[in-house]
């Protein structure tokens, strides 16, 4: 495994970084939450962010915390889908290709919400979920399997995901498309 | 980011801004939110897209739409490259092949595309097709040589080669007088080497007539050249019944077979027609068979070549 810090691997997949704090914006808005600060992009840690008002509407609280999560792994499919086949199926030397897979693979590398994310959400999550909250029941082992990719950055699992992600999504569709 | 700097009701700085205060009531204590100033408070409320990210989301979606719209030729690619895999798992090669070509319009230096092709094409007895599609990958190069597939369809490939230099050299045994048993032998086993080729067995019981023959036995002959014709009927199986028709009628001096031979000559003809080869193939027996029923005597091809062409084949 070799190492590459953190704002050269955020340089290099910026528009990811950029479309996360994109959503994580779009859905403090949604749910009429105040926003302090915005970053989209930077050479720092964490690259972007948002900062944002606490709420006690959960789903509120879901979806400004997974809605980028959804919404950059949504992306990377379609924009891996649509240059899949030339780069892995079919070996075409086609360079827009290339650049629509390095557009999907760095949205769906920047997928992943924080660590803050995670805990805003797991605050609540575990206490809703006993009372049958549907989101918070999503929401307890999607934030148990994120908490540990989310360590897991340092070996890369933020890359990982991109390209499962970006190999996975197009096979199905495929798969499922063609009968 | 332009906030202003109006005072807060709070009594506090601004918790943004740093604005000094002013003495009105405490309400963002009640709503346990920061004390903001009334700009920023506005601002926080709906935090504005910036112009640069509006732009860059219409472009990002615009991008998209290129994206998909960019690969539907991959798309179709991918489609028929995916249709002819499932084809070739269910072991329906000839209909998979005509799917892997169409990818390989596209992709030709895809691995799995031409390697599934050179599958189909082999396992359906056409070796051109498999031939192009390799040849048509890098010279024939891969990058994966240790995959099964490439280890597969490498074996069929030499199963197929082997199998058509022994039918090239039963081939040309054929053309020399008392081989035939030995070219019908060698073509048998190419046709066992490589069965998924029907053509080979095909030439192999076409071999066996000129066998029987060359060994007198034309009942043999006439009912493995009827035979095939039957099987495929075109203008080379119709002049190999006229000729074995004609040896019967020069054994048996019987003039249904005689007439027989003519209509199936004329039949030939006619199948030929726009067939400049098969024509030149006739033009060549025609002479033969008209001796042949004219003197009654059987000689063979090169008998005839000897006697009659100084010793030439017609059209060398």
């Amino acid at each position: 495994m070799f190492f590459i810090p953190g704002p050269v691997i955020a340089a290099l997949t910026f528009p990811g970084v950029i479309v996360h704090e994109a959503g994580h914006l779009f859905f403090c808005r949604f749910f009429k939450l105040q926003v302090y600060q915005v970053c989209f992009f930077r050479f720092g840690t964490p690259a972007g962010y948002v900062v944002h008002q606490k709420t006690d509407n959960f789903t509120a609280l879901f979806f400004v915390s997974m809605g980028p999560f959804f919404a950059n792994t949504l992306l990377c499919v379609l924009f891996c889908t649509a240059a899949f086949l030339p780069v892995w199926e079919l070996k075409v030397n086609d360079p827009l290709a290339y650049f629509f897979y390095w557009l999907g693979l760095s949205i769906g590398m920047h997928a992943f919400p924080s660590t803050t994310d995670l805990s805003n959400l797991w605050e609540q999550a575990p206490r809703l979920a006993k009372q049958g909250n549907p989101l918070a029941i999503l929401s307890v082992p999607l934030a148990a399997v994120l908490v540990v990719l989310n360590y897991g950055r340092v070996i890369w699992a933020d890359l990982g995901y991109g390209i499962a992600v970006g190999v996975l999504g197009p096979i199905a569709i495929f798969r499922a498309l063609v009968r | 980011m332009s906030l202003g700097t109006q005072p807060t009701q709070s009594g506090m700085p601004c918790a943004r801004c740093g604005a000094p205060s002013s003495d009105g009531p405490p309400e963002q204590t009640i709503a346990k939110q920061p004390p903001l100033c009334s700009s920023c408070r506005q601002l926080v409320a709906a935090w504005p897209y910036p112009q640069w990210l509006k732009l860059a989301l219409v472009s990002l979606l615009l991008l998209l739409a290129f994206a998909l719209v960019h690969g539907k030729k991959y798309f179709q690619a991918g489609r028929e490259l995916y249709l002819g895999e499932r084809l070739v798992e269910k072991g329906r090669y000839a209909e998979a092949l005509p799917h892997l070509k169409e990818t390989l319009k596209i992709a030709p230096r895809s691995d799995k595309a031409a390697l599934l092709t050179a599958k189909a094409g082999l396992m359906s007895g056409d070796v051109q097709s498999a031939a192009a599609a390799l040849q048509g990958h890098d010279g024939g190069k891969f990058e994966n040589s240790g995959k099964q597939t490439f280890k597969e369809v490498s074996a069929l490939w030499d199963r197929a080669n082997r199998a058509l230099t022994e039918a090239e050299k039963a081939a040309k045994l054929e053309l020399q007088d008392g081989k035939a048993a030995q070219a019908a032998q060698l073509m048998h086993h190419a046709a066992s080497t490589y069965p998924e080729m029907p053509g080979l067995m095909f030439a192999a019981e076409y071999y066996d007539g000129g066998a029987a023959f060359e060994r007198k036995d034309y009942d043999t002959f006439l009912s493995i050249a009827e035979k095939q014709w039957k099987e495929q009927a075109n203008a080379n199986t119709a002049a190999y019944v006229a000729s074995a028709l004609a040896c019967k009628y020069a054994i048996t001096g019987k003039l249904a077979f005689r007439q027989r031979s003519e209509a199936m000559l004329q039949k030939a003809f006619e199948l030929a027609h726009g067939e400049p080869e098969a024509v030149k193939g006739l033009d060549e027996f025609v002479d033969r068979n008209k001796y042949r029923l004219d003197s009654r005597e059987i000689i063979s091809k090169t008998e005839y070549d000897r006697r009659f062409r100084s010793g030439k084949p017609a059209g060398n």
